[in-house]
C-alpha cells in the first residue's frame, strides 16, 4: 500500500470528523463556485449591453425633469450648430407631450400643467393598466385630493423628424406605412397596443389637440411605454400644441463609437450648461453599474471562499498532525522519509478537498443562478439613481404634471430597456466551472497541507519512544 | 559488530543542561543478545534512541560494521534506519487501520520492494512469528497484545537488520506471553545472527540475555 493508498484510506479513519469536513469545505468551494459563475455571467451581460449599445448621443434641456416646466427647449440654432459638429451623421429631434382621455379626472401637483388644458385630450384610452390602488395612495391622497374613479393614464405624444427611432427604440410597422417626420400633416402611428385598446385600424380617426388624427401606420408594441405613444411629425406636434420651433430632445448619430467621447465633448462645449449631453456608452455605463458592483462582490467572496477553505483544511491538517506525531515517529523510525510521509498526509488532505468538491461543484450548480439573480436584484436596488434623466425615462416631454414618473414607466426609453436587460443574467455551470472547482480544490489542498508537510518535516523519530 | 565509544547526550531544559546520556562506551559482537537495565529516567530509552539513529549524539561515536553512523546526514540515517535497525516498542505501536500484513509490509516498502514481493517476505515472517493466516489481515485492535507485539517483531525483522532494538518489549505483557516473546527474539537473534539490544525492567528476562548493561543516571555498568 504506497503512501497515497494510505492517505485516501486514512479519511476514513474518522468518518464523523471527515464528513463534517467534506460539507464544511464544500460551501467555502461551492461558494467560490456560485462566485466564478456570477462573475462569468456579469462579464458576458456586460460585453453584451456594451456592444448592443450604438453610436448615439442623447441631448436634453438641461433640468429637464419629470416634474419640472421650465420652458427651456432645444432651440433651433442650438440644433444647427450640433448638425454641424464633426463625426454626426445624423440628428433625431423630438417634441413630447401628454393627451388626458376625453372626461377623465387627473390630480393636479400645481404645476404648469399642459395636460390639464382642454386642448391637450384625445378620444383615446391609454392601453396601459395600471394599479388605481397605488394611483391613489401615492398622488390623489398625499396631495389631499379625492380619489377619482374615472381615472386613465396619460397617454404619450411624440413629434419627431426620424419616425423609424422613437426613444432609441427601432419602430417596426405591421400595419399600413410609416409617417414622413418631414411633413406637416395629420398623419399619425399607434402602437398595436393603442390601435387595439381603441378599436384603431389603418384609415381610422380619432380627436386630440381638438383636431381631428387620421392613423396611417400601427406599429409594433416592443414596451409598455412605446404601447401608450403615438407618433406624429415633429412640426405636426409643434402646429398642434403652438410650440413652434420646440425640440424636447434630440439624438446624433456618430460614424464610429471610436469618435463617440470626442463628439460627445464638442456637442457639450457648444450647449455649455444650457443641455444635458450623454452619449449610449454613458449611459451603457450608468446602468451596468449594478454589475460592476456585482462583479466586486463576486471577486471578494471568491477570495474570502478560497481563504475560508485554506485555513479549514490547513487546520484540520495541523490537528491531524498533532494527533499523529506518534505514528508519524513510527514511519521515520521505520525508514519512512519526510517525502513519503507529506505525500502520506497530502493525499489525505486532497481526497477530502475532492470529495468537498465533487460536493461543492453541486452546491454551486444548484445555487449559482438564484444567488447571482439575487445580488443583481439587491445591488440593482441599492443603486437606482434618481438623477440619470435616461435612467429615468425621460426622454418625453412629461412636463405636464406627468405624474407618469418611474413608479409607472420605470422600463421606459433606451435606459429602461438596458435595465430592463440586466435582470436576464444567465448564470450556467459548464465544465470549464467544474475544472475550476476542482482547481481550487487542489488548491485548497496545497495551501492547506503545506504548513502540515511543515510540521510532518519537523516531527522527530524519536517521538516514538516519548510515551515508552 | 556494534562499538559504541563516549557517547553523550546533553538536552536543554529551560536554561539548563541535562545530561541523560554520559560518556558511555560498550562494545556488542554480533548475534548478542544483550540486554539494559536500570530505573526510570535513567537514560535507557536515551540510549536506546542513540544507538537507534532516531537522535544525534552531543559527542562520541556510534560505529555498527565499520560504519559511524553519528556521521551520517539525516537522509543517510533514513535509508541505514530502514535496511539495517529493527524497532520493538513496548506499546507496540503498529499503523491502527493498516492490518497486521500490511503493517508488516510498510518497512519493505520503504526499502523500495516490489509489491508481490513484500506480500511473500510479510507473510514468511508472520507465519514465522505464528500468526495465523486468518489474523493476518486484521487490524491490531483485533489481535490480542501478544499477537501485536508478534506482528511488531515480524515488521522489525522485515529488512534482515543487523540490529533489533527494542524499548520493554515485554512490559505490556502477562509474564507467560512475556516469556514467549522473550524466546521468539532470543531464537531470532540465534537464527539470523542478528545483534538484539533490549531494555527492560524485567530482571528474570534480563538475566537470560548474553550480557547485561546497568545504567544509572545516564552511566553505564557492565
Amino acid at each position: 500500500m504506497d503512501p497515497f493508498k494510505r492517505g485516501v484510506k486514512n479519511v476514513l479513519r474518522n468518518s464523523t470528523r471527515s464528513v463534517a469536513v467534506i460539507i464544511i469545505l464544500s460551501l467555502a468551494v461551492g461558494l467560490s463556485l456560485v462566485m466564478v459563475v456570477a462573475r462569468q455571467s456579469v462579464d458576458q451581460k456586460i460585453s453584451s449591453i456594451k456592444s448592443s449599445v450604438g453610436n448615439t448621443i442623447t441631448i436634453a434641456p438641461a433640468g429637464f425633469s419629470n416634474f419640472s416646466s421650465l420652458n427651456n427647449d432645444l432651440t433651433t440654432s442650438q440644433l444647427s450648430k450640433i448638425k454641424n459638429v464633426d463625426h454626426v451623421t445624423s440628428l433625431s429631434e423630438s417634441l413630447s407631450d401628454r393627451l388626458t382621455t376625453i372626461g377623465s379626472s387627473q390630480p393636479s401637483f400645481g404645476f404648469n400643467s399642459n395636460s390639464s388644458n382642454s386642448t391637450n385630450q384625445t378620444s383615446l384610452t391609454s392601453p396601459v393598466t395600471i394599479n388605481l390602488n397605488n394611483v391613489r395612495r401615492h398622488f390623489f391622497n398625499a396631495s389631499g385630493s379625492s380619489a377619482p374613479t374615472n381615472f386613465s393614464l396619460p397617454i404619450t405624444i411624440i413629434g419627431t423628424n426620424n419616425p423609424y427611432q422613437v426613444n432609441q427604440s427601432t419602430i417596426s410597422i405591421t400595419e399600413g406605412k410609416i409617417i414622413n417626420g418631414s411633413s406637416d400633416n395629420n398623419n399619425v402611428i399607434v402602437s398595436t397596443s393603442m390601435a387595439s385598446k381603441n378599436s384603431l385600424k389603418v384609415g381610422s380617426n380619432f380627436k386630440a389637440f381638438n383636431s381631428t388624427l387620421n392613423v396611417v401606420g400601427i406599429f409594433k408594441t416592443t414596451t409598455k411605454a412605446l404601447g401608450n405613444t403615438i407618433v406624429v411629425p415633429l412640426s405636426t406636434l409643434e402646429r398642434l400644441t403652438s410650440q413652434s420651433g420646440a425640440v424636447t430632445s434630440a439624438i446624433a448619430t456618430v460614424d464610429t463609437s471610436n469618435n463617440l467621447s470626442s463628439t460627445t465633448s464638442a456637442i457639450k462645449k457648444i450647449l455649455g450648461s444650457n443641455a444635458d449631453v450623454q452619449n449610449s456608452q454613458q449611459q451603457a455605463n450608468a446602468t451596468i453599474q449594478p454589475l460592476q458592483s456585482v462583479k466586486t462582490i463576486a471577486v471578494t467572496s471568491l477570495i474570502g471562499s478560497l481563504i475560508a477553505g485554506a485555513i479549514i483544511i490547513f487546520l484540520i491538517m495541523l490537528l491531524l498532525v498533532r494527533e499523529r506525531k506518534r505514528e508519524i515517529g513510527v514511519l521515520k523510525a521505520l525508514g519512512a522519509s519526510n517525502v513519503k510521509v507529506i505525500k502520506q498526509f497530502t493525499s489525505e488532505a486532497t481526497t477530502l478537498t475532492l470529495l468537498a468538491a465533487i460536493l461543492g461543484i453541486i452546491i454551486g450548480g444548484l445555487a449559482a443562478g438564484p444567488i447571482t439573480s439575487t445580488l443583481i436584484n439587491n445591488t440593482r436596488s441599492n443603486n437606482s439613481s434618481p438623477t440619470s434623466f435616461v435612467q429615468r425615462g425621460a426622454l418625453t416631454r412629461q412636463a405636464g404634471g406627468g405624474f407618469a414618473g418611474p413608479r409607472f414607466f420605470s422600463g421606459r426609453g433606451f435606459g429602461g430597456s438596458l435595465r430592463a436587460n440586466l435582470l436576464n443574467v444567465h448564470a450556467e455551470v459548464g465544465w470549464s466551472i467544474i475544472l475550476y472547482g476542482l482547481a481550487v480544490a487542489i488548491i485548497i489542498a496545497f495551501i492547506g497541507s503545506s504548513l502540515a508537510s511543515y510540521l510532518i518535516a519537523n516531527v522527530r523519530p524519536a517521538e516514538v519512544l516519548r510515551s515508552e | 559488530m556494534l562499538k559504541v565509544e563516549n557517547l553523550t547526550k546533553t538536552f536543554k531544559q529551560g536554561e539548563s543542561n541535562i545530561t541523560a546520556v554520559s560518556k558511555i562506551g560498550f562494545s556488542i559482537k554480533d548475534g548478542q543478545f544483550v540486554s539494559i537495565i536500570g530505573k526510570s529516567g535513567s537514560g535507557k530509552s536515551t540510549l536506546l534512541s542513540l544507538l537507534g539513529t532516531l537522535e544525534k549524539p552531543s559527542s562520541g561515536s556510534i560505529v555498527i560494521d565499520g560504519e559511524d553512523v553519528t556521521k551520517m546526514s539525516e537522509h543517510e540515517l533514513t535509508n541505514y534506519r530502514c535496511k539495517s535497525i529493527g524497532f520493538v516498542f513496548q506499546s507496540y505501536n503498529l499503523i491502527p487501520n493498516l492490518t497486521a500484513i500490511e503493517n508488516v509490509m510498510l518497512p519493505l516498502e520503504f526499502a523500495g520492494l516490489g509489491k508481490g514481493k513484500r506480500f511473500e517476505r510479510a507473510k514468511q515472517l508472520l507465519d514465522q512469528v505464528e500468526i495465523v493466516e486468518d489474523k493476518q489481515t486484521r487490524r491490531p485492535t483485533r489481535l490480542s497484545g501478544g499477537e501485536q507485539q508478534r506482528v511488531a517483531i515480524a515488521r522489525a525483522l522485515a529488512n534482515k537488520p543487523k540490529l533489533i532494538l527494542a524499548d520493554e518489549p515485554t512490559g505490556n505483557l502477562d509474564s507467560q506471553t512475556g516469556k514467549k516473546i522473550f524466546d521468539l527474539l532470543h531464537n531470532l537473534a540465534r537464527s539470523e545472527n542478528t545483534t538484539i539490544v533490549a531494555v527492560t525492567h524485567d530482571l528474570s528476562i534480563a538475566g537470560k540475555t548474553d550480557k547485561v548493561f546497568k545504567i544509572t543516571d545516564g552511566k553505564l555498568k557492565a
